[in-house]
């Protein structure tokens, strides 16, 4: 049985459809890409599965419990969330943050317990950074912010994160460090993913390093391919999705392993002198 | 904050306000004595009868303690309700008033003053008008099902100016001999009439209102992650701010109503315990509803005894906490901000 199970949904404001006949499973252990230009209704479907919105039609199951109608703290036991970026407002220490991944476990009057603060802890070494305890978060770099929402989202102790766009507004590194993160995580604890991005080699990133991975392209509210990056990253599939021109280029880095990216050309309507000359020096 | 840390504050926090009662029964234009005061309180906690002069009594157990307890009740509550809304409206410069409340009480209050002119009806009328200013608010700022925190904040606002409207005109048609200066005065905010009555009355709703800010105030952290964020970490958003604004509600309108208007206690005091003890509110709601209560407390006493007659509270708050959060503010650094 699949973790997420998402059947036939819809989803529309108004006249507006969002989400047409939206079908998809992820596995235990595997990372699901979205994948899709601005406004194709990626966030809009990760509000469904997180229990935000509710679709028109259709069903989604996470671990055999249908979403539809359950209390908010059932929904958090079950799926995590990590945002794009998080708007700080005060100057909470990395501790007090992360104890709030605990809500859906502590009743209206409780407070967290000792066994929270060790789940806490425990989060907060998974993702490495138990020396940031007790600084105040307002005070960590953009980074090391969105590691703190990783590790409040491991305090949930679901077995499915939702991330959107977690690598937004990084620097060249520290999305590194979040991808590096997110694979050993993976590995380490079988957690599933299911992630919005923009970036078609956060998908490769994945597959070079042995996930279980899978990559599906939205458009126009529905999904057009889903499968393997290798499958469903391909030049003609780019094009159709963002009307530009890309090489996806192979490195073999040993006998069966090899590295995989999508390098972008030009976009279609830039004329084409661009694109030959680099095609030459590529022979 | 480690445990004996932690200790050491919960400890100082419930024996803050309850020196500032005691200091109280002291201060004042004719002396008492130490043994005097021990004695009466003797007397009354063990319920015997005492052999002093009856003025003595009139004037500690009648007059001065039911101040300080009201004193104290009214600062805890402005205090605590306001650093829960700073909470969940996200804002830091958010106070008790911001949906409409004060406002709303203070309306409340000048109509009953021109319609009755007796005690009663104008705490009934300030509790009620404070109550429906929050209540509309929330109506105005209730779109699609949802309650979003700046359509509240805006809700507030409207409501907070079309009352503020309303007490200007019932002093524009107040009779300007004796309803007019009452209404004045009434909205400068005092402790002057406390009665034992007062806080049986106005005591209900801000002890509902404290108790059960103070019972939900981990809740608090989480709602100030954001409505989003907040129900994916599992909580039932709707319920929790309801939950918040009623209470916070009943604690502002319930000290309103025998105080009168008292500004920046429920802006400041939260911020001076932010600076003090930090953001969780596990330990700044109840460090603020300590804080309230000293500082209001140490202001009335004030200004009992600067001039000859009382100034009124709401002069004073901001004259004497003005300074003193300027100081704050330089000593810690502004506490992280």
């Amino acid at each position: 049985m699949p973790l997420l199970d998402v059947q036939n949904i819809n989803f529309g404001y108004d006249q507006r459809d969002v989400l047409k006949d939206i079908s998809f499973q992820v596995n235990k252990g595997e990372i699901f890409f979205l994948l899709g230009p601005n406004g194709c209704g990626k966030t809009t479907l990760l509000d469904c599965v997180l229990g935000l919105l509710k679709p028109r039609n259709g069903d989604i199951q996470i671990n055999g419990t249908n979403i539809n109608g359950i209390r908010p703290e059932i929904i958090a036991r079950q799926v995590a969330y990590v945002p794009q970026s998080h708007e700080k407002t005060f100057p909470y220490t990395v501790m007090d943050i992360v104890l709030m991944g605990r809500a859906s476990y502590i009743g209206l009057f409780g407070s967290p317990s000792e066994e929270d603060m060790a789940i806490v802890e425990e989060s907060l070494a998974l993702v490495g950074i138990l020396h940031l305890r007790d600084r105040r978060y307002t005070q960590l770099s953009g980074g090391e912010g969105q590691l703190v929402m990783i590790a409040r989202a491991l305090a949930q102790k679901t077995p499915l994160i939702v991330m959107d766009e977690p690598t937004a507004h990084l620097d060249f590194k520290h999305e590194l460090v979040i991808m590096e993160t997110i694979v050993d995580l993976v590995r380490e604890t079988g957690l599933s993913i299911l992630m919005a991005t923009h970036f078609p080699n956060h998908a490769f990133y994945f597959e070079n390093n042995d996930i279980a991975t899978r990559v599906t392209l939205m458009n126009d509210n529905r999904f057009l391919k889903a499968g393997s990056p290798t499958d469903v990253l391909s030049e003609e599939n780019l094009k159709l999705i963002y009307n530009i021109n890309a090489r996806v280029l192979s490195y073999p880095i040993d006998v069966d392993h090899e590295l995989r990216q999508v390098i972008p050309i030009s976009t279609n309507n830039s004329g084409s002198d661009r694109a030959p000359k680099l095609f030459d020096s590529r022979q | 904050m480690n445990k004996t840390n932690k200790k050491i504050l919960y400890v100082s926090l419930v024996l803050g306000p309850l020196a500032f009662i005691f200091i109280t029964l002291f201060i004042g234009r004719y002396p008492v004595s130490i043994p005097v005061v021990a004695q009466i309180l003797w007397c009354k906690f063990t319920f015997s009868s005492c052999n002093l002069p009856d003025i003595y009594q009139t004037l500690v157990w009648d007059i001065r303690m039911p101040r300080a307890i009201l004193g104290a009740l009214v600062g805890g509550s402005l205090a605590v309700s306001g650093a829960a809304f700073q909470g969940l409206f996200r804002n830091p410069l958010v106070s008790s008033g911001i949906l409409g409340v004060t406002s709303g009480a203070g309306f409340g209050a000048a109509l009953a003053i021109i319609l009755f002119h007796a005690t009663v009806p104008i705490y009934i009328s300030a509790f009620f008008f404070g109550g429906l200013a929050v209540l509309l608010s929330f109506l105005i700022g209730r779109v699609y099902n949802t309650t979003p925190v700046i359509m509240l904040v805006l809700g507030g606002t409207i409501v907070s100016s079309v009352f503020s409207a309303l007490i200007s005109f019932t002093k524009y048609v107040a009779d300007p001999t004796n309803e007019l200066p009452s209404i004045v005065f009434w909205l400068m905010g005092s402790l002057a009439s406390a009665r034992y009555q007062d806080i049986v009355i106005a005591g209900i709703p801000m002890l509902v209102g404290i108790v059960g800010l103070v019972a939900v105030r981990w809740r608090i952290n989480v709602l100030s992650m954001g409505d989003k964020e907040a129900h994916t970490l599992g909580i039932n958003t709707k319920v929790n701010k309801g939950i918040v604004i009623v209470c916070a509600t009943l604690a502002t309108a319930g000290a309103v109503c025998v105080s009168g208007i008292i500004g920046w206690v429920g802006l400041v005091i939260p911020h001076i315990g932010r600076m003090l003890v930090g953001n969780d509110n596990r330990v700044l709601i109840p460090t603020s509803l300590a804080l309230g209560a000293c500082f209001l407390i140490l202001v009335d006493n004030l200004g009992r005894i600067i001039t000859g007659s009382e100034i009124p509270l709401g002069i004073l708050t901001a004259l004497v906490g003005g300074p003193f959060f300027v100081y704050l503010l330089k000593s810690t650094k502004g506490g992280g901000w």
